[in-house]
């Protein structure tokens, strides 16, 4: 064999060893993401009535729904996300329009990403410190706010990025016409990068929705009904927190059907945001 | 170069035709290095000028400098003259939009607004004029029909401005500039994007649009320096080396520089 010959052989089996290694990885990460899935469906499936969605959360023993911790979820993610989201896109857009030479972007940036990495229950301690102790009691609006806490950074990134996104030609085509700044970003950068900004805030509700820590320390739960934004409020996360380390089968099963409702609303949004990212690049 | 070598030929230029737009000893800087060295020149009203030169020689700093949109970006800067019917536009006092409804630019690559073909022409109308639907819709049409496009779109209005095809967009983007009625029109290598076909539309609209609008055009095509405009102006490293009517420039330059590069010898 010339030499040539032989390392095409050993260069050969070295993909050969490589593309396995990648294969097998790539098949573990998937099965632990089926595993869950069909857990889920298999567990949670059966416990699905209309009943989940239309009673409150039984004393132990006794039969009953999540109606008050879906409930809660869908309150505190909604202001959470109405909270947020205007603080974040507006921070994305000074950071990509405004201040995009300015070193206090740079900084603003530094910072946004240690916050969108920081733990959550740290948020929750924060929030806990801010609102719960001043206020002497846990309360939904504490949720809401540590919630929005979570929305900023990740909306900041996504409206940032989608804004660079945008050709600068686009924007001194808009101010060769004779427009302010601010119409130009409004009317085109903004237009421009619509599909990906709204696809961060899809992907912040998807984030938020299944967000246990920081509520523990700030809605905390309830086992009743409750739409006082100023009393504990239940939420789906910390439900299943609950429930599922409870030794009460009927807990355990809602637990289950809670799981399964979250994760296939995230599911649906994560879909949502995807199809509005690919028809911007089909484009 | 003698300095005054092309300021004499402006004077000369200026007896025969009305300045619309006169450079004097213009300065511009990226940072600290100078892209543009002492530029004089005077641009005559309602015709078509062009900037030719090789890539890097300040062609297009020098059209941007003309509606200063350079200062969207920091650390460029301008020093000298450079007056609109003898107004300094370089003035700080000068309102930088008001500017830019006066004096029109047209890209390289074309860029409509995400947004429809009527609402790309109807959104510069509207920020400075209050016109009822009925008007607006003969602006567009006016400007579509300038622009040469009418015929195409005159039945899809309501579609995006992104759907047509590249030569279309250009022609789209010459049309919205148009309606806002500006005194100058700038183009930036308007046609180095598009096919042969659709080049020679643009070429045809510029030579349509001289009746009624001062024009600068910049060019790295030189054949299409001299089929539209009437005067040239070649630069070379930051300098205007000879600017001059446009058969002069081709036919006989003064400058050994402007023969070598028109000639094909560099650039």
């Amino acid at each position: 064999m010339s030499t040539a010959q032989s390392l095409h052989q050993s260069r050969k089996r070295k993909n050969g060893v490589m593309m396995t290694l990648c294969v097998v990885a790539a098949g573990i990460g998937l099965a632990w993401l089926a595993l869950i899935l069909g857990a889920l469906l298999y567990k949670g499936l059966s416990g699905v009535s209309l009943s989940v969605f239309t009673e409150m959360t039984p004393p132990p023993g006794d039969a009953g729904g999540l109606l008050n911790a879906i409930y809660g979820s869908i309150v505190m993610t909604i202001i959470g996300i109405f909270v947020g989201t205007p603080i974040g896109v507006l921070a994305g857009t000074y950071m990509a329009e405004y201040g995009r030479f300015s070193k206090l972007t740079t900084v603003v940036r530094f910072i946004n990403d240690i916050l969108l990495s920081a733990p959550s229950i740290i948020i929750g301690l924060f929030v806990y410190e801010l609102m719960v102790r001043p206020m002497g009691h846990f309360s939904a609006i504490a949720g809401a706010v540590a919630l929005s806490i979570l929305v900023i950074p990740v909306v900041v990134r996504t409206t940032e990025d989608m804004l660079n996104l945008v050709p600068n030609a686009l924007r001194e085509a808009g101010t060769a016409i004779g427009a302010p700044r601010w119409v130009v970003i409004r009317s085109v950068a903004y237009r421009a990068a619509l599909s990906g900004i709204v696809t961060g805030i899809l992907l912040a509700i998807a984030r938020i929705s299944g967000e246990t820590a920081p509520l523990l320390f700030t809605a905390l739960n309830n086992q009743f009904w409750s739409s006082n934004l100023n009393a504990p409020m239940a939420s789906l996360p910390v439900t299943i927190f609950q429930f599922a380390l409870s030794p009460y089968e009927e807990w355990q099963q809602l637990a289950w059907t809670g799981a399964l409702i979250i994760t296939l609303t995230v599911l649906g949004l994560s879909i949502i945001a995807r199809s509005l990212t690919g028809r911007r690049e089909d484009r | 170069m003698k300095p005054m070598l092309s300021t004499d030929l402006n004077a000369a230029d200026t007896t025969v035709e009305k300045a619309k737009i006169e450079v004097k000893n213009l300065n511009f800087y990226y940072g600290q290095s100078k892209a543009l060295k002492d530029i004089n020149l005077s641009l005559p009203e309602r015709s078509v000028t062009a900037f030719i030169g090789p890539s890097g020689c300040g062609k297009s700093t020098l059209l941007r400098v003309l509606n200063r949109i350079y200062e969207l970006y920091p650390k460029q800067s301008a020093e000298g003259q450079v007056l609109l019917d003898g107004k300094n536009i370089l003035d700080r006092s000068q309102d930088l939009n008001l500017l830019r409804t006066k004096i029109g630019m047209v890209f390289q690559k074309p860029t409509p607004f995400p947004m429809s073909i009527y609402e790309n022409i109807a959104f510069g109308v509207r920020l400075y004029e209050k016109i009822s639907k009925a008007e607006m819709d003969g602006r567009v049409e006016q400007a579509l029909k300038r622009a040469a496009l009418w015929n195409e779109v005159k039945d899809k209005l309501n579609a995006s401005g992104l759907s047509l095809s590249g030569g279309q967009q250009q022609r789209l983007c010459i049309a919205r500039t148009v309606a806002v009625k500006p005194e100058v029109i700038l183009l930036d290598e308007p046609a180095s994007a598009l096919d042969p076909l659709s080049t020679a539309k643009i070429e045809e609209l510029i030579d349509e649009l001289q009746a009624d609008y001062t024009i600068v055009i910049v060019t790295h095509n030189m054949q299409q320096a001299a089929r539209v405009s009437r005067q040239t102006a070649f630069m070379y490293l930051g300098e205007l080396v000879e600017f001059d009517r446009t058969e002069k420039i081709f036919t006989s330059p003064r400058e050994k520089r402007t023969q070598d590069y028109i000639t094909g010898r560099f650039g």
